[in-house]
């Protein structure tokens, strides 16, 4: 009796390590998704609405949902209570909100970059920026989906079968 | 006789469950580590059935050699 439970919770452990590792290659091109719209809702801040960014920026922490508007968030209120500049304010808020994310570097250094530009130039250089970001983001979407596809589904068959390994090697 | 059975059933499952491993791996393009997979399981059945040959030596031994 005791060795089934114990088999059983090896099962359920290995299978649920599965599922959580293909979860966080299903959650990335979510994620991706929103921070293209993201970025799309603060080119139409910038060009229609003549936002100033820390506005532009709360605004979209209410459109948005976790994990990114926890992000503009952070960012405005950076800007608005403390004596920083945009990149500086931009890198930091990146760094704190990435870990809890499942987006993975090349992004973080995607959106470094844009933020080295953001809030230096005109409305126009600003919008062929935001423009190039989204490219980039969109080619690491193309990439995370495919990876989506061909891994998903291994973890988690691998997460059942390896739990069916040990149980058959220790009984 | 149970543990002889017991053992069969055992490597059965083995056999299946690395059989499978070996199929997905293969499938999304890790050859290297169905192949690394594969062969630890190979080498895991040979050493119990090592030990099961073993075992049958040592009885035919007793059996038609003189002991001491």
């Amino acid at each position: 009796m005791m060795k089934i439970i114990g088999a059983i919770i090896i099962l359920a452990t290995t299978s649920l390590g599965g599922m959580e590792i293909a979860k966080s290659f299903s959650e990335r091109p979510k994620q991706l998704r929103q921070l293209k719209s993201a970025l799309q809702s603060l080119e139409a801040e910038i060009m229609y609405g003549h936002t100033p960014l820390h506005e532009a920026a709360r605004r979209l922490s209410e459109q948005l949902h976790q994990p990114l508007s926890t992000f503009f968030e952070n960012f405005s209120q950076k800007l608005m209570t403390e004596e920083t500049t945009v990149r500086d304010a931009w890198t930091t808020c990146l760094d704190d909100i990435w870990k809890r994310t499942a987006m993975k570097r090349p992004e973080l250094e995607i959106m470094k970059q844009f933020g080295e530009t953001l809030g230096r130039h005109d409305r126009a250089s600003q919008q062929k920026q935001i423009m190039l970001t989204l490219t980039h983001i969109e080619r690491e979407e193309q990439e995370a989906r495919d990876h989506q596809l061909r891994y998903e589904k291994m973890f988690k068959s691998l997460g059942v079968l390896s739990g069916l390994l040990i149980v058959i090697l220790l009984m | 006789m149970g543990l002889e059975v017991d053992i069969i059933f055992k490597i059965a499952g083995v056999g299946i469950v690395v059989a499978f491993l070996h199929t997905i791996l293969d499938q999304v393009g890790k050859k290297e580590y169905a192949q690394w997979v594969t062969l630890f399981g190979f080498i895991y059945i040979l050493f119990m059935v090592a030990n099961i040959v073993d075992d049958l030596f040592q009885k035919i031994k007793s059996v038609f050699l003189f002991q001491g």
